[in-house]
């Protein structure tokens, strides 16, 4: 493979996007070739609404250094309200990392229409250099990997049930 | 044995032509391909859209939701069309688009015609065309792109737009393409053929719909505003396309002239409206002029200057009005009531100087940095082409004309119109008459509907033919990856030997291959092949855009008897390699990443499957008015059973009280023929004195319990069963005021019955003044749309009877939209004057003696005027029915804001509710004109058509939000969470919630609409999202949310095969 780690601290950054105008605004960009950094790794939502603050932290847990969501405009959303549902979540989980110390800083979340293709390659510019300035997750350890202990105690609380988190 | 009858007669085609591809058009050959019949859509340009694909936005919220169009889910953004349906790969099958295509001759009658076609050649088979855009790159010739108003250039071998429909290139010869050749040379897949030659053929077709459109006003000829001289004398699409984010500078509004942020806009309304040269009113520009406006204090700041030229504040429709004030008050755009006489360039700031008359009456000059012109709509280009084709009769101003009682009609039998060709309108009305010309045609041929049958059982349409499925629950994972090279762009950069070399080690994948086509057909073939001969049970296809390809390669492994939700693809082609030119490493790595990420899922993928439902063939109209009529006679003359229920003693409606219309026919005679129509059809039940009291069910399958009660008798119940609803329960005429107390005082329609019973009362009169917009204490403030064309009719009635009569109108704005101004003009000429009042000062009656003298300041004189009068008709308020909250409740339906009916989307879905199965139509929606309502009505009964001819064959639920009843705690999250109210806390059987709560959450999976939204509230995680469960996201085993490999391959073949 002539993949070479590069010199200093490159992000890894997850970014959810919903199908509708987040999903078309890679397209866009992709259509046009706009360029952005190569940092970031997708994954699909029906719509942002279905953003779960398990997910978010779930994501810094398995050693993302940021997270971010790309969704419909507010009001353009396919299913109404559900892009205003995940910013709901997303300012409740940024409230958690401040608590645990991450910071919030390192989630982020977008809004835009299907056919900005400059704007989608902004937000990951702009979260790509966010995430390089502020430094690698703490949470990640040198293989890239999770202790396996938080793991455990965590799938015990869930097999309780309920989670009472809010 | 007897030989069977010679079938002497021909077959009759169950197809239809629509001419058009804009909303319009796509709108009605979508309903029709619903129903069953085959439909040819044609259009004249390359591509699909019209003119709302350069609309980036839509007034009054500011939305593209063309993806809310149908009410299909989960294939993600459908701009420009407004379904998944029109995706190349998933177009409905009964769907044939022709797109460069004109119609040479038509021949033949309703029900039987025969049409000659002209394809002109794309040079570009779109089948094998990959979307690379080679060709773009080597072509030497550019050429202004029409697409962007001519603001930017594209090669002669272009996308129409990033979004086309269809999605391929096309070249565009002319004696400027010297023919080099380097477009043929360099395609990858050879899809460009030079010497391709136009295609004639001809099509036979039942029925027509002309959806053509309309063209903007050229506002060159007048002279005086210098358009095309001055550059920053913007046409209004030129100024919809710098405020697109698909436009030249993704929406950010810049001068022509240098490029810079203007810091005052002027806005000029009526440009080729309502003027010497076109009489008419273009009815949308009021509107769009405001939402441009608003666009611009978005996108500069608040602190430029938006100022409008304006005549009349047109805002007739729902939520308009709203609209507008939030225009003056929130984004302080000013309007200003004149008309500009000219305007002047500094030369040296290209800066336009405004000359005008102030409306407080002194001549002004001001200047701005840029100037909109707002143009009105013309008859389209090809009327002219259509009209001798099909001798069709145009009216006087060029549009195609309709008949008040047949609004859909044109002249000519079994040729329909819809849209701005009739008269000029936005794209509600557009949808309606759309749907509507689509329920006239499934009218017209009724014993054809359902001939062809197509199924959505799949996330992808299809036609029967499906081999049985394999079930795969209890296999193990064996997942196969297959990339698809598109012809060497994938692997220019990414390792793809090193990607199947990794992916080859990765857990439960058991197949790797690549392949330089996945999606052609030789590429399917191959894909299918390996399915079987290696015993897969998930694909994952590393290739292009999920938004064109999901469902071709869905289709395709469920050819091979896998559920489409097995398989997933990895678009690199957009997302990577196209993206991330300058950076090989780390696109590798991304690369790498999303593969693993889709192969994880995959492997925790199980199939989906829709439930099927057998839709009961009869439909439930509430309201027996004009709408509920009209929807009942095109229900029941298709063939399906209709019960509909009237409130009151009789059918009718407001048709009852209706004398005479401003166009001059006889609504009662209408109303007469309705109700023996729907009386004598063998499919009608008409139950009177009879109201809904319960409600259950979902589409395919209601039960309503009415109850009938004639008086002297006692109330029946019962209960009817039927696949659809529609609700059509009008509107009336308020009658609360206190003015009403007076004797002089009466309403317009108080006047009308007078004209008509007490002619000689009415020639009597000397003094008579009108009031418009006049609403009882607590109704909400909106345009009623229909009281000024009434009141200008009636004045004029007046005029006729006595022409010394003294008629004043005082009112706020007169909306006479469309041809509908021809009144107004005509009013004037009688003498009838009139006053503008506004809301700070409103008009005052005063009483002495008997007298009545009406007080008001007159705008323009600046001046109180006391006007004596005879008899004061006043304009009121049209609200919705009585009882329309109780009956939202029953039906589970929501309200507007004005109290009206709520439609699914307010510009896309003007006939639907959100509840699939639910219908809207006339005033129930909104205060409508008789030929507006007939045209609802037939758009909702044309809907509901669509649904009741899938009879066996309806496939709901699939992607849904499932609730586990044993952790549900009953906490109610969800049902306030769901953006469409559709979780319930209920008492099932074997529902009953944590600790037998006595209920859980129960989410009908008929009616769920996929978003997810409750599944990221509910405390307990009790509820999952069918294909997005918290396993295939989370994806712990191989931390494929957050976790990246790492960047040696060593350590990164370790992780892989754990």
């Amino acid at each position: 493979m002539n993949v070479q780690k590069p010199n200093g601290f490159e992000p890894e950054i997850t970014a959810f996007y919903c199908i509708y105008c987040g999903y078309m605004a890679a397209d866009t960009a992709g259509a046009l070739s706009i360029q952005y950094p190569a940092n970031v790794k997708f994954v699909r939502l029906p719509c942002t609404g279905k953003t779960d603050a398990r997910y978010l932290l779930e994501a810094f847990e398995q050693g993302a250094d940021g997270v971010y969501l790309v969704a419909c405009p507010i009001g353009n959303c396919h299913h109404a309200r559900g892009n205003e549902r995940g910013l709901a979540r997303v300012e409740h989980t940024k409230a958690i990392l401040d608590e645990i110390g991450l910071g919030g800083e390192r989630l982020g979340m977008y809004f835009m229409s299907g056919s900005q293709g400059q704007a989608f390659a902004m937000a990951a510019q702009e979260m790509t250099e966010r995430i390089r300035a502020l430094g690698p997750n703490p949470l990640k350890n040198e293989g890239g990997r999770i202790e396996d202990e938080g793991r455990r105690m965590k799938d015990e609380i869930e097999e309780d049930g309920f989670r009472g988190r809010r | 044995m007897a030989s069977p009858p010679v079938d002497f007669i021909q077959p009759k085609p169950a197809a239809v032509m629509v001419v058009g591809g804009g909303i319009g058009g796509m709108r009605s050959a979508l309903d029709l391909a619903d129903s069953g019949l085959k439909v040819y859509l044609i259009e004249q340009t390359p591509c699909l859209g019209g003119r709302v694909a350069q609309l980036g936005y839509m007034f009054p919220q500011h939305d593209c939701v063309l993806c809310r169009g149908t009410p299909d889910h989960g294939y993600g953004c459908t701009r420009p069309s407004i379904s998944p349906a029109y995706i190349q790969n998933n177009q409905h099958p009964n769907i044939e688009v022709l797109t460069s295509t004109s119609v040479l001759d038509i021949e033949g009658q309703a029900g039987d015609f025969t049409i000659s076609l002209r394809g002109e050649p794309r040079y570009v088979d779109m089948n094998r065309c990959i979307n690379c855009g080679y060709c773009a790159e080597v072509c030497p010739v550019e050429l202004p792109d029409s697409y962007q108003q001519g603001m930017t250039m594209h090669k002669a071998a272009y996308k129409v737009a990033a979004r086309a429909i269809p999605d391929a290139y096309v070249i565009e010869r002319g004696p400027y393409c010297e023919d080099c050749g380097k477009c043929v040379e360099i395609c990858p897949t050879g899809a460009i053929d030079l010497n391709e030659k136009p295609r004639l053929h001809s099509i036979e077709v039942g029925a027509i719909i002309l959806a053509l459109g309309f063209q903007a006003y050229d506002p060159t000829e007048m002279e005086e505003l210098g358009y095309r001289r001055y550059p920053n004398v913007l046409h209004a699409m030129d100024y919809e396309r710098l405020a697109s984010r698909s436009g030249p500078t993704e929406g950010i509004i810049l001068r022509p002239s240098d490029q810079r942020k203007p810091n005052s806009i002027a806005w000029l309304q009526c440009i080729g409206s309502r003027d010497r040269r076109n009489t008419y009113c273009s009815s949308i520009c009021c509107m769009y002029t405001t939402k441009e406006a608003i666009l611009a204090k978005q996108r500069l700041g608040k602190e430029v200057d938006c100022t409008v030229f304006i005549m009349d504040e047109r805002t007739f429709n729902k939520e308009y009005n709203a609209y507008f004030e939030k225009a003056q008050e929130q984004h302080h755009i000013q309007y200003i009531r004149c008309r500009v006489s000219q305007i002047r360039e500094d030369p040296q700031s290209s800066n336009l100087i405004l000359h005008y008359a102030h409306p407080d009456g002194y001549q002004q000059e001001q200047t701005f940095e840029m100037v909109v012109l707002a143009t009105g709509l013309q008859p389209p280009q090809s009327a002219h082409h259509f009209t001798q084709l099909l001798d069709l009769e145009l009216n006087r101003y060029g549009f195609c004309q309709t008949d008040k009682f047949t609004p859909l009609h044109t002249s000519h039998s079994g040729v329909f119109v819809c849209g701005a060709f009739s008269s000029p309108k936005e794209i509600v009305e557009t949808i309606i008459d759309a749907s509507g010309a689509a329920g006239e045609v499934m009218r017209l041929l009724n014993d054809r509907l359902n001939t062809f049958i197509y199924s959505r059982e799949w996330p992808f349409l299809s036609m029967d033919g499906l081999p049985p499925e394999r079930d795969v629950s209890l296999e193990a994972p064996r997942v196969g990856v297959f990339t698809c090279n598109c012809g060497g762009s994938l692997s220019r950069f990414i390792d793809i030997n090193n990607l199947m070399e990794q992916a080859s080690r990765w857990p439960a994948v058991v197949a790797v291959e690549q392949m330089d086509y996945a999606c052609f057909p030789e590429g399917l073939t191959r894909l299918r092949n390996q399915i079987e001969e290696q015993g897969l049970n998930r694909v994952v296809i590393v290739g292009c855009s999920n938004r064109t390809h999901d469902s071709l390669f869905q289709r395709s492994i469920r050819q091979a008897g896998l559920n489409p939700y097995l398989m997933e693809l990895v678009n690199l082609r957009e997302q990577c390699t196209r993206v991330h030119v300058w950076q090989e490493a780390q696109a590798n790595r991304k690369a790498l990443e999303l593969t693993r990420i889709a192969v994880g899922r995959s492997a925790k993928s199980q199939a989906v499957h829709k439930k099927k439902y057998i839709c009961q063939p009869r439909a439930l109209i509430v309201g027996g008015g004009l709408s509920g009529m009209t929807a009942a006679l095109a229900i029941a003359d298709s063939g399906y059973e209709v019960h509909i229920v009237e409130r009151s003693h009789q059918l009718g409606g407001n048709l009852q009280d209706m004398y005479y219309v401003a166009e001059g026919y006889n609504p009662r005679r209408l109303g007469r023929d309705l109700i023996n129509r729907v009386r004598a059809h063998q499919n009608i039940t008409a139950l009177t004195h009879t109201e809904v009291v319960g409600h259950q069910g979902h589409v395919g399958f209601y039960q309503t319990e009415v109850e009938t009660r004639r008086p002297g008798s006692e109330a029946q119940r019962f209960s009817i069963e039927h696949g659809v609803t529609i609700i059509a329960t009008g509107g009336r005429e308020a009658q609360d005021h206190p003015w009403l107390g007076l004797t002089q005082v009466i309403t317009q329609r108080d006047l009308e019955a007078m004209v008509i019973h007490n002619p000689e009362k009415i020639a009597a009169l000397e003094d008579v003044v009108m009031i418009q917009c006049v609403r009882p204490y607590g109704a909400p403030d909106y345009c009623s749309r229909v009281c000024c064309t009434n009141t200008i009719k009636n004045a004029i009635r007046l005029k006729l009877f006595n022409p010394n009569c003294r008629v004043s109108v005082l009112y706020k704005n007169i909306i006479t939209y469309g041809f509908r101004e021809e009144y107004y003009t005509k009013a004037r000429e009688l003498g009838v004057v009139f006053i503008r009042y506004t809301d700070e000062e409103l008009p005052k009656i005063e009483t002495s003696g008997g007298r009545v003298t009406v007080m008001v300041r007159d705008q323009a004189l600046n001046r109180q005027l006391a006007l004596p009068a005879d008899v004061v008709p006043l304009s009121m308020s049209i609200l919705p029915a009585e009882g329309i909250g109780e009956l939202a409740e029953i039906f589970n339906v929501p309200l507007s804001s004005e109290g009206f009916f709520k439609e699914a989307q307010i510009k896309l879905r003007p006939m639907d509710f959100m509840r699939d199965g639910f219908f809207l139509a006339g005033m129930a929606h909104y205060p409508k004109f008789i030929e507006e309502s007939i045209s609802h009505a037939l758009a909702a009964a044309g809907r509901a058509l669509t649904i009741l001819s899938q009879r066996d064959s309806l496939f709901l639920g699939g992607v849904v939000a499932v609730v586990d009843p044993e952790k549900c705690v009953g906490c109610l999250t969800c049902t306030r969470t769901c953006p469409f109210s559709i979780p319930q806390v209920i008492q099932l059987e074997g529902r009953s919630g944590v600790g037998n709560l006595g209920g859980a959450a129960y989410i009908d999976e008929a009616l769920c609409q996929g978003c997810g939204t409750c599944t990221g509230e509910c405390p307990a995680n009790a509820i999952q999202l069918v294909n997005y469960t918290d396993e295939q996201i989370m994806l712990r085993e191989i931390g494929g949310l957050g976790a990246w490999l790492p960047w040696d391959s060593e350590r990164l073949s370790v992780v892989g095969s754990q």
